[in-house]
């Protein structure tokens, strides 16, 4: 019996044993670490928004976080906000150079100074300020509609997620009028 | 290849690894007559592996708590988890092929005699395994919490108080029944607080005691060397031709023995899971509804089918202490100078009844208890009974028969 | 081996192959009740993935048939079915958004159902399963495992006709053969719902066939080249 015969077997046997285990190895860990589809679906999230009133935000979450959608009416006044010189989002502009025009929009809902969620103001009224706002109640940060700062400490606007607009149904998590997060 | 070779030496250097490999392995020798049972060991080992490994992907994901437990066996790994059917159904066939094999491995130790000198010491670390290991198997049942799982655990924490019908001193061992019982459910009814119990016993401290016995019952079968089907102990210096170095001559043997093993093992875990999954425990468990036929779990019947063949229960609960108390004292109850059935005729006859008797013990534990069947268990209860006793008898004559023909120590 | 040898393995191995036969395979010393589908209907079940006339799988009907025959008594949580009183609450479906998740199984996601844990459900639900349990005298159970744990012909026979199978029993017969000429489908549609809920669809189904094949394919297959090497190896080695 020639030693390459029994080379080739224990070859063979290496080969196939290695195969094996990485066929193991492969099921436990998609059974030990695979997300579950369930986490798939806090990618996305699709709010019906007929029926939010205008100047009205619905608080809903994407992605763990807390989600502001909000409606503006048609005739809103965007000027006469005193927004914050220099603070501004990761496109370096201000968000309503970014969503201006748009009548429905989502921003996520956290405060970008330490985590807190700002309350939404429409009567205003804080900082001798009476026009629609976010009031962020923890250290007093002050934001536009369009989540741009007027004041306190939050070093730069709310985050506008990637959204897009399909009909009645805002899809927040896909690329649309908005494609990547800001 | 170069490569591999280089990586080897640098662990060598610095562990020794090719020393031990080397005596281990190659120089140590055993016997050339080992035969097939042998491998039962082996397989316990891989099966025990198999169960570490298959547990802790469960441990993941099961909630030990009353509301959630079933739903996280059944719903979740079954369903929501990729491959979690997978390893339930190989941690299921696991438990049971374990207990099977650790039966055959017991009863081929029984069947060579190697328990006896200078083994004693390996039987009885081993007689610990296997009680640990029933109560890993006891405790593992009761986590799905099906309906069996419920009332099976149930019925066996119920069976110490059949000690409250003693003969004499009832008051005394009433106490101490309804002390054991209530410790062993954790209550008068079973709670949280008890599946919690069960379950950290289960996951981490039956397996960590487990753990520590096999090294010592391996440790201990190599200090005493592994027993000669013969029962004859040779020299390896004196007899070198009746040995093979283990490696490969052993190990490649028990390498292929355990590829095929695996074989019939995901057999089992992919074509046939139904005895493993009863069907009864897919309904979750219901403390008001008893089933209609609550048994202990197949590795149990033989002991539970003693328990039920005697009309007294407490006699019952004493007989099958006992038969375990005589499998503990084996090597001391048969402590003839020779070794193996195959050089003792009638201890062979005597094995023979006994292997019967527990396999017709079991059986007959899956039948519903009628009066004809608690006479047949009867009988073989007096059956496994009169192995045990028989043997200190069977020894004295082994002795003189033994020390008339000029026996020397073997 | 001798021919002594080969009896005693014939004895030994023999009689432990019996043993675990009769024990994991088929114990006719057993009781075994044995309940059986009506031949009629006996396809329906076959496989609840197959689509009828109407466009819709035999297990969607059979769905849409528990929610509307009994779902006032039975949950299902597995696939996202309550009671209709609780599925009538309003204040339901937030409960069910909050503290459950969309129903997943077998590779499907069934977003609009919703998989409850039992502490939650039960809380919610406690004064209609307890009224239920003044009216029938039990608890009607959640009937999501129902199928594994009675199998499909207990499963007909009963849904059929309950006092035949379980005499006494408080569950009515909600389909009857003698006023419904489809009872029979009706119920067998139900059974093969429920089988859809715990059994693998047919292309799982298959994968895992594979995957097993495969597996037990491979062992077998290592174990004869590693005897094969070892012999060869052991001939050099002069050990034969």
């Amino acid at each position: 019996m020639e030693a390459s015969r029994r080379d080739f077997i224990s070859l063979v046997i290496g080969g196939l044993g290695a195969i094996g285990g990485l066929g193991a190895l492969y099921s436990l860990v998609r059974v030990m670490l695979e997300p579950s589809e369930i986490a798939a679906l806090g990618a996305k999230v699709e709010v019906d928004v007929s029926s939010i009133q205008p100047m009205q935000v619905r608080v809903t979450s994407w992605k763990g976080k807390t989600l502001f959608v909000i409606r503006l009416p048609k005739d809103f006044n965007a000027e006469g906000y005193q927004i914050k010189q220099g603070v501004l989002n990761s496109k370096g502009t201000t968000n309503y150079e970014i969503l201006k025009g748009q009548e429905v929009f989502a921003l996520v809902g956290v405060c970008t100074h330490l985590g807190c969620i700002p309350l939404w103001k429409p009567e205003g009224g804080v900082g001798g300020i009476d026009k629609p706002m976010f009031h962020c109640p923890c250290h007093g940060g002050l934001y536009t509609p369009y989540g741009d700062v007027i004041a306190g400490p939050p070093p730069r606007p709310l985050f506008i997620p990637p959204q897009k607009l399909v009909g009645d149904k805002l899809i927040v998590g896909e690329e649309g009028f908005i494609k990547e997060l800001i | 290849m170069g490569l591999i070779d280089k990586i080897i030496n640098w662990i060598d250097e610095r562990a020794r690894v090719s020393e031990v490999y080397r005596a281990q392995m190659i120089d140590y020798k055993v016997p050339k007559n080992l035969t097939f049972p042998y491998v039962f060991g082996v397989l316990a080992l891989v099966t025990f592996a198999i169960q570490i490994i298959s547990g802790m992907v469960l441990l993941l994901y099961y909630k030990p708590s009353i509301g959630s437990a079933f739903d996280s066996a059944t719903y979740t790994i079954m369903g929501e988890i990729p491959f979690g059917w997978l390893f339930r159904h190989i941690h299921a066939t696991g438990a049971n092929f374990f207990m099977a094999i650790v039966y055959l491995h017991i009863f081929t130790g029984i069947y060579y005699n190697a328990y006896k000198r200078p083994r004693e010491l390996v039987w009885i670390v081993g007689w610990l395994i296997y009680f640990v290991l029933i109560l890993t198997a006891l405790s593992g049942y009761l986590l799905p919490w099906g309906q069996l799982s419920y009332w099976g655990f149930i019925v066996t924490t119920e069976i110490p108080g059949s000690l409250g019908d003693a003969p004499i001193l009832k008051s005394l061992f009433k106490a101490i029944a309804e002390t054991i019982v209530l410790w062993m459910k954790g209550g008068y009814v079973v709670t949280d607080v008890t599946l919690g119990r069960v379950f950290g016993s289960h996951v981490l401290i039956y397996p960590l005691i487990l753990l520590a016995l096999i090294g010592i019952h391996l440790y201990l079968v190599r200090a005493a060397g592994i027993s000669n089907p013969e029962g004859i102990d040779y020299d390896k210096k004196k007899n070198p031709e009746k040995f093979v170095p283990f490696h490969p001559y052993v190990t490649l043997k028990e390498g292929a023995y355990v590829m095929w093993y695996l074989a019939v093992f995901f057999f089992f875990v992919f074509f046939h899971i139904s005895h493993f999954l009863p069907a009864e425990n897919f309904e979750p468990a219901n403390p008001l509804k008893t089933p209609p036929h609550i048994a202990p779990e197949w590795y149990l019947l033989g002991y539970y089918q003693v328990f039920r063949s005697i009309p007294d229960k407490f006699w019952g609960f004493v007989a099958f202490n006992a038969l375990l108390i005589l499998l503990l004292l084996l090597p001391f109850l048969d402590w003839s100078p020779i070794k193996s059935a195959r050089r003792r005729p009638i201890f062979f006859v005597l094995f023979l009844a006994f292997m019967f008797a527990s396999m017709g013990l079991t059986i007959l534990g899956t039948m519903p208890p009628t009066p004809q069947n608690a006479m047949i268990g009867l009988i073989l209860t007096a059956v496994v009974f009169g192995f045990f006793l028989a043997l200190p008898i069977l020894s004295i004559f082994e002795y003189g028969w033994h020390k008339v023909r000029g026996g020397e120590e073997q | 081996m001798n021919a002594w040898g080969v009896i005693k393995t014939i004895i030994f191995g023999g009689s432990v192959l019996l043993f675990f036969f009769l024990l994991w395979f088929y114990n006719p010393f057993k009781e075994h009740e044995h309940y059986e589908v009506d031949k009629e209907v006996k396809a329906i079940i076959e496989n609840p993935w197959k689509k009828t006339e109407s466009g819709k799988t035999i297990a969607e009907e059979g769905r849409e048939l528990f929610i509307a025959n009994c779902a006032s008594c039975h949950s299902l949580r597995y696939d996202g079915i309550y009671l209709t009183s609780v599925q009538n609450n309003p204040k339901w479906e937030n409960i069910a958004k909050t503290f459950g998740r969309p129903v997943y199984r077998y590779g499907e996601l069934y977003k609009d159902r919703f998989f409850v844990p039992k502490d939650v459900y039960e809380s919610f639900a406690h004064e209609d399963l307890q009224s239920l349990k003044e009216s029938l005298g039990q608890v009607p159970p959640d009937l999501s495992t129902m199928y594994l744990a009675r199998g499909e012909g207990y499963l007909y026979q009963f849904i059929l006709n309950p006092q035949k199978v379980i005499p006494g029993t408080t569950m009515p017969q909600i389909f009857n053969p003698e006023f419904d000429p489809q009872a029979k489908e009706k119920v067998a549609k139900i059974v093969a719902y429920m089988k859809s809920v715990n059994t693998p669809p047919p292309e799982e189904q298959s994968k895992r066939t594979v995957m097993g094949i495969v597996v037990i394919g491979y062992f077998i297959l290592m174990g004869l080249l590693i005897w094969i090497y070892r012999h060869r190896l052991l001939k050099l080695l002069g050990y034969h």
